[in-house]
């Protein structure tokens, strides 16, 4: 037995070496790392669909040059830095990526971000928002808005607008809602907002009611939910069932339209902050993606999968560009060149996604207006898109 | 206090549900069902799937009904096929094999279910108003009710079904002694399978009540799954009355040391587990567990 | 290619010390314990917190720590061993691990909470860790081997095989599987140290039930109480929980049917396995 099995590893390994070897054909390859299966399976499911959405229209048209076709390469990362570390490993070396639509988790991203710098392929995140992920290399970008550049401007139109000045917090121990948390903290209380109570539950709890009687008989004004739709739709129940009556606010999580699945009637009018649909602002976009994407899918997107057709995109314009630049044989072997890519996304000014009007910052964040949305029977309505200048709340119209 | 008593009870019955599972196939087996949840799981998708196509064309508490009824019997069904397969053949294995089995059914299973029935959690409507009834001080939903009457029911059920029929003799024989039991004319295999059709039945009403108030999802199983075994074993694992008792204590010791202790709700499952250790300190083979003395 | 196939022997080897610690205290003292993620967070924790703290202390003299504390935490549930046993200490061992985990979430201040812990340093040479992982297993391998052919390691099987008449020929049975404990604590620690140093971080979602059921799997199905066959375990399921990625067609399938290929693999394995013996 144990000599078969070692056999059969041997020769698993043989042919994995073969077809390693194989010659490359011309087409340039972008990744997507996330999670496929297990609990966050519908996360990683929804964004790499958007994905392979952005691929087959640009192949549509003819791909790169008219004649290089792209290929989404797509693993499953599991959510566990070890899985990402072997995708990472794969994709660069076996599948040669240009470009990485990933990871998902900031965990996993903050993983396989120095096997990118150092195999030049350009990482751009759609939903990853730990802090020091961009700092980790010069080819490692994101275009999900920071934690922090989201619950600024959202604590100040919460404190501004919306004119609440006691808030209670409710979030999730998970890194995506923890860091939203504290950093609407830290913005609230300085614009002399208060926060009344801050509490935790844990990802996959589904009962939140000995923090809402906590959190309740402080009589905040909202209460703010930052997390995921399962835990949020709880919540949402479990106040109902308890009697509470107060204004909800929430974060991007809550733009995944299951919530109306989950929730029902009980997610309307919920407040929470997102990217922006810009559709007044002459970039329609955003609405002609949602409906293809349904159209095709039979699921709608959540705001993750914009960000992950929009980073499908701009390294495609970015591969487009690059080969319009190189030479005659370079462009025949689809030999693009990686820091002429990357220069490219670094640059990008203004670029119009379909989650908002894109630049990159020089430290590789994105810099996006935020939009505020209430759901209102099934549908997410935009409040205003806004923005932050000279420590000042914007609204941005026309 | 006797509404976190009351939540907690909630809670536990589910868990119980789910522990006489894990019990049952102990008690005859000897090995740790990990698959339990997955089963259980399924038999949630396809309870699910039936009261949707339904749901328009008959009354909604009749096929709530049939659909309770359609996924107790897939998952039984489920559970019989999975014996046959994955668990007879390694019957006289040394005593941690199936384990691996059943960790490979598990993982079979989940994914499955992620494939056929799609990653996107799915809501299973309350098939009644949950309109909360107060009574004093006390808050209880219909859905609750349900919760602790279907528990209590099933459990009486199973009490008398292995204490007076005599398929419930020979399954109390088997599971004392299968050997014996054997040489006195108990089919054995059938007795296995009878565990397995209790077992995963009762679970799949514990999969469908627990997502009533929640969602369907393809990893619905493996929480409730590990909490429940915790539970079986506390209560001495291979006995009945056991994993009821340990199922109710788990679920009230969860909402108790938080609630009462005044602990941070993130410490909930530290102090479940702290108190869990301790009861096993004091009562090594857990509540009910029968004390059998080491022979020299 | 050859890079991934590096990673995968980094990891094979942390895995494989884990399934050593593992087999020390499940197959050769007869404790069915399942908490070796927990004690791969405190390896991996004790790294972190101190590194994060004094970026330039020596590997050795943090390996020293992490070895100590692993053989604290070892004891620390080791103790309740006297009293329990199969199942029931499984329980016992596996809520340890529930709580451990759930402090590492929850002690923000020490643990860094959900977000765990990065560390300041830079990423190594896989072929240098490579080496480095190894030569701990072999050192590892090498000492439980001498252990096993001591005295020591016969009171340890003499526990196993009838801990009341170890008991009754005067062997004291605390004593012995209190430091079986401790040394497959201490083992696995190790494996969490040389995680967080190759991942530059710890991060609490690493060490849950899951992976402490995946070990035991390993040691079972690689012969309980064989050194070399944990080893092979160890192999075996590392290698068939990533053959799609490395027959190259994990893309092409979904990622679902990968995972039930891996189900499907480990069932007829265990199956054929026993049909052959």
């Amino acid at each position: 037995m144990l000599k078969k099995i070692s056999l059969f590893v041997f020769i698993v390994l043989m042919v994995m070496t073969l077809v390693s070897c194989k010659k490359q054909d011309a087409t340039l390859n972008i990744g997507f790392s996330g999670p496929m299966t297990g609990d966050s399976a519908n996360y990683g499911k929804l964004m790499s669909q958007a994905v392979q959405l952005a691929i087959d229209e640009r192949n549509e048209l003819g791909g790169i040059g008219g004649q290089i076709k792209l290929r989404m390469i797509a693993e499953d990362d599991e959510g566990k830095v070890d899985k990402a570390n072997l995708v990472i490993e794969k994709l660069a070396n076996v599948d040669h990526i240009v470009g990485l639509v990933g990871a998902v988790f900031s965990s996993c991203s903050l993983a396989i971000a120095p096997k990118c710098e150092q195999a030049q392929i350009v990482m751009i995140s759609p939903s990853s928002t730990h802090k020091l992920l961009t700092s980790l290399g010069k080819y490692i970008f994101r275009n999900v808005l920071s934690d922090e550049s989201q619950a600024k401007v959202f604590a100040k139109y919460v404190k501004d607008k919306l004119g609440y000045s006691k808030v209670a917090i409710l979030n999730l121990k998970n890194d995506y809602s923890q860091g939203l948390a504290d950093d609407f903290k830290t913005q609230f209380e300085s614009d002399g907002g208060k926060i009344i109570g801050m509490e935790s539950g844990l990802q996959g709890d589904k009962d939140f009611k000995t923090q809402l009687t906590k959190l309740w008989a402080k009589q905040p004004d909202a209460i703010f939910i930052p997390g995921y739709v399962n835990e949020m739709a709880q919540i949402l129940q479990q106040a109902k069932d308890m009697g509470i009556k107060t204004h909800w606010l929430a974060a991007d999580g809550f733009s995944n339209p299951e919530i109306f699945d989950l929730a029902g009637d009980l997610a309307n009018g919920v407040i929470f902050s997102n990217s922006p649909d810009e559709s007044s602002l002459g970039n329609a976009k955003k609405k002609d993606f949602e409906t293809k994407y349904l159209s095709r899918f039979k699921q709608k997107p959540d705001s993750f999968s914009l960000n992950s057709y929009d980073a499908a995109n701009i390294l495609m314009d970015a591969m487009q560009f690059v080969y319009n630049e190189a030479s005659p044989e370079d462009q025949k072997s689809a030999n693009l060149n990686p820091a002429k890519i990357r220069n490219y996304v670094a640059d990008l000014q203004d670029y119009p996604g379909v989650s908002g009007k894109i630049t990159f910052l020089p430290n590789r964040d994105v810099q996006k207006n935020v939009g505020i949305f209430m759901a209102d029977h099934k549908e997410f309505v935009q409040q205003g898109i806004y923005l932050i200048k000279d420590g000042q709340l914007l609204e941005v119209v026309e | 206090m006797l509404q976190h008593l009351l939540n907690g009870l909630t809670v536990g019955s589910i868990y119980a549900l789910v522990a006489l599972g894990y019990t049952l196939v102990y008690g005859i087996l000897k090995f740790i069902n990990f698959a339990h949840g997955d089963v259980l799981m399924i038999g949630t998708y396809v309870a699910l799937m039936v009261f949707k196509g339904l749901k328009s064309f008959i009354e909604i508490p009749f096929a709530f009904g049939i659909a309770v009824l359609a996924g107790m019997l897939s998952s039984a069904l489920l559970g019989v096929v999975i014996e046959r397969l994955a668990y007879r053949p390694l019957r006289h294995a040394p005593r941690l094999a199936p384990l691996i089995s059943a960790i490979g059914v598990s993982v079979i299973l989940s994914n499955s279910a992620a494939l056929i029935f799609g990653t996107k959690s799915q809501r299973f409507d309350m098939p009644f108003n949950n309109t909360p009834i107060h009574c004093g001080s006390l808050v209880v939903t219909p859905y609750q009710g349900l919760i602790l009457i279907t528990a209590f029911v099933m459990m009486a059920l199973l009490h008398v079904f292995i204490k007076t029929t005599r398929t419930g003799k020979a399954m109390r024989a088997s599971s004392e002694n299968p050997l014996v039991a054997e040489l006195m004319g108990v089919d054995t295999d059938r007795m296995i399978r009878f565990t397995f059709i209790w077992g995963s039945a009762l679970g799949a009403i514990a999969g469908i009540l627990v997502s009533l108030d929640y969602k369907v999802y393809p990893t619905l199983g493996s929480l409730i799954g590990l909490k429940a075994f915790i539970a079986a074993v506390v209560g001495g694992i291979g006995n009945i009355s056991g994993a009821m008792l340990g199922g109710l204590l788990l679920g009230v010791l969860e909402t108790y040391g938080v609630a009462v202790l005044g602990i941070p709700v993130g410490y909930k499952d530290t102090v479940a587990f702290v108190l869990l250790i301790i009861i096993l300190l004091v009562r090594p083979s857990g509540l009910l567990g029968s004390n059998k003395r080491d022979k020299v | 290619m050859s890079s991934f196939i590096l990673l995968l022997g980094i990891y094979f080897g942390i895995y494989a010390l884990l399934a050593l610690g593992q087999n020390l205290i499940t197959g050769k003292t007869g404790l069915l314990s399942l908490c070796q993620a927990a004690f791969m967070a405190i390896g991996a924790y004790t790294t972190a917190i101190l590194l994060s703290r004094h970026p330039h202390l020596s590997f050795v003299y943090v390996g020293v720590w992490v070895i100590l504390s692993g053989a604290i935490f070892g004891l620390l549930i080791g103790i309740p061993t006297l009293r329990l046993k199969g199942d029931y200490l499984a329980i016992a061992s596996l809520g340890f691990g529930e709580i451990v985990k759930n402090v590492l979430l929850n002690a923000d201040t020490l643990t860094g909470g959900p977000m765990g812990i990065s560390l300041p340093i830079k990423s190594f040479d896989k072929g240098l860790f490579l080496g480095m992982v190894w030569l701990v297993v072999c050192l590892v391998l090498l000492g439980l081997i001498q252990l096993q052919r001591s005295h020591w390691g016969r009171g340890l099987e003499a526990i196993r095989e009838d801990e009341l008449a170890a008991q009754s020929v005067g062997l004291n049975t605390p004593l012995y599987k209190g430091a079986a404990f401790m040394i497959g604590a201490a083992i696995s620690a190790m494996a969490g140290m040389l995680w967080a140093l190759y991942h530059g971080s710890a991060i609490p979602q690493t060490f849950d039930s899951t992976l402490s059921i995946m070990v035991l799997c390993m040691v079972v199905l690689g012969g309980l109480g064989n050194y070399y066959g944990s080893l092979f375990g160890t192999m075996v399921i590392v290698v068939i929980s990533e053959l799609p990625r490395l027959l190259g067609f994990s893309a092409i399938i979904p990622a679902a049917v990968n995972q039930i290929l891996f189900g499907i693999i480990l069932v007829s394995l265990v199956i054929l396995r026993q049909k052959k013996s």
